[in-house]
């Protein structure tokens, strides 16, 4: 029997604002239905479609942007999914944190498929995860893991990460290099993708709280640091780094992303607002929420459009740059 | 009542807290515990952990530890007079973002009464000194 939970559809229709222009930015926002928000990572695809994770529900949601409906797949008891991307493949794959799963959900039949951590492993709290050139999954566990699915062959494999606790956000190269932050490590690592071994690399700035990490074009690697509030940006041929403290007086970086451009957008608690960073000027641009709270927890977009799913007021923002 | 029936409540009462003391098994809170595990530590000086220390959270008023940033939403939980009791820990393990409306605490909650009651438990004996080595796996 087709394992899939189904879906109740919502339709939201009006509950999109006018996109008010700033600058060459236009902002768009989309309410969630009720049973279906606390959206904490999202991803576009190539088709434009918007998915996301409904935590607190164990749904995943998908958004389409142009009629502004939204479908809900339940991902079944238990669960409390955590990050989503887009696969090669054009499906949502998530870190299914609630019931300690790797997950793909077809994007026609909405059937879902898990890959199961481990028994022996044990509950690792779920975090991110990125493909790498041929195909293979790697994820983060914030209890202290990283992990690697073949989806071909099923092979799953799971290591300890230098630290402990910590394992956050994850990313992977143009060139297909995978990188990982540790949280609690406060430290980024590169993995070697072959041997599932991960070479600690230290930021410059002490209990920095590495949270996120994204990759620019030419495979820099950007920094969201969670206790600092700094953006910060590794030169992996250099072997450089060089940070930025971001505007305000208590800022607290929570998300990276960079966009086709090598636009850096962060979100940033302190400031309850989601900043455009320009590395070749080095100037930042705030975008504050207009709700308390907002708490964007992750970035992601395609060329033209950046997403911000604002967990704290159940809604995904587009930032729509051309 | 015969004699025969006159120790009936010793024995349910000494039954039931046989029962609860099988049930307050601090290995099995420290196993839910996984779930808290990422962002908090119960061992002294772990203290640079993306939520705060909760090595005797029992009996102390929410938003309070020092040296950890809370949010506002719990500061002003902790003013309007939540103390962290058994009770008080398991409404908000329900649904922590319902109990504390702005916590950043982005984990679901803990539906299962058994889980609550558990993790609770190993909480409890974290603070006092018995509580079993933490094994993240």
């Amino acid at each position: 029997m087709r394992r899939i939970a189904l879906a109740l559809a919502i339709a939201s229709a009006a509950l999109f604002t006018p996109p008010p222009a700033q600058g060459e930015i236009a902002v768009q926002t989309y309410a969630l239905p009720t049973g279906g928000g606390y959206p904490h990572d999202v991803a576009v695809g190539a088709d434009g479609i918007v998915w996301y994770t409904a935590q607190r529900t164990g749904q995943l949601g998908r958004l389409d942007p142009s009629t502004g409906k939204v479908e809900l797949v339940s991902l079944g008891s238990g669960a409390a999914p955590h990050g989503v991307i887009v696969g090669p493949d054009g499906a949502p794959w998530v870190t299914e944190g609630g019931t300690n799963a790797i997950v793909r959900v077809d994007p026609q039949s909405r059937a879902v498929k898990r890959w199961p951590l481990p028994e022996a492993r044990g509950y690792v709290n779920l975090n991110t995860l990125t493909f790498d050139r041929r195909g293979r999954v790697w994820f983060t566990g914030q209890n202290g893991v990283y992990g690697r699915l073949d989806p071909k062959t099923g092979a799953m494999q799971v290591w300890d990460a230098p630290r402990g606790r910590g394992p956050y956000g994850i990313t992977t190269t143009p060139d297909g290099a995978v990188y990982y932050a540790s949280l609690a490590g406060s430290y980024i690592a590169r993995i070697d993708v072959e041997s599932g071994a991960a070479t600690v690399i230290e930021p410059p700035t002490k209990n920095q709280g590495a949270r996120r990490v994204w990759s620019d074009s030419k495979g820099c690697i950007w920094v969201s640091e969670w206790n600092a509030g700094n953006v910060s940006r590794y030169d992996a041929a250099a072997g450089t780094w060089k940070t930025w403290k971001l505007p305000g007086e208590h800022p607290r970086t929570y998300a990276v992303y960079v966009d086709d451009k090598d636009i850096v957008w962060l979100s940033d608690w302190g400031a309850n607002a989601v900043v455009r960073f320009d590395p070749a000027a080095e100037k930042f641009a705030a975008f504050p929420s207009d709700r308390d709270g907002a708490n964007v927890r992750q970035l992601l977009g395609r060329p033209g459009e950046v997403w911000a799913p604002e967990s704290g007021a159940d809604r995904l923002v587009v930032y729509r740059t051309k | 009542m015969t004699r025969r029936w006159a120790a009936l409540p010793v024995v349910l009462a000494t039954s039931f807290a046989a029962l609860w003391a099988a049930r307050a098994d601090p290995r099995r809170g420290e196993r839910v515990f996984q779930r808290c595990y990422a962002c908090h530590s119960v061992v002294v000086g772990e203290d640079k952990l993306p939520g705060p220390n909760l090595r005797g959270v029992i009996g102390r008023r929410a938003g309070t530890l020092p040296g950890f940033r809370f949010t506002p939403a719990m500061i002003g939980a902790g003013a309007r007079g939540l103390v962290w009791t058994r009770s008080t820990l398991d409404e908000f393990l329900v649904d922590p973002q319902g109990v504390v409306v702005g916590t950043e605490m982005s984990m679901p909650g803990l539906p299962s009464a058994d889980d609550r009651r558990d993790v609770i438990d190993f909480l409890e004996s974290a603070a006092a000194g018995s509580a079993p080595p933490l094994d993240p796996r």
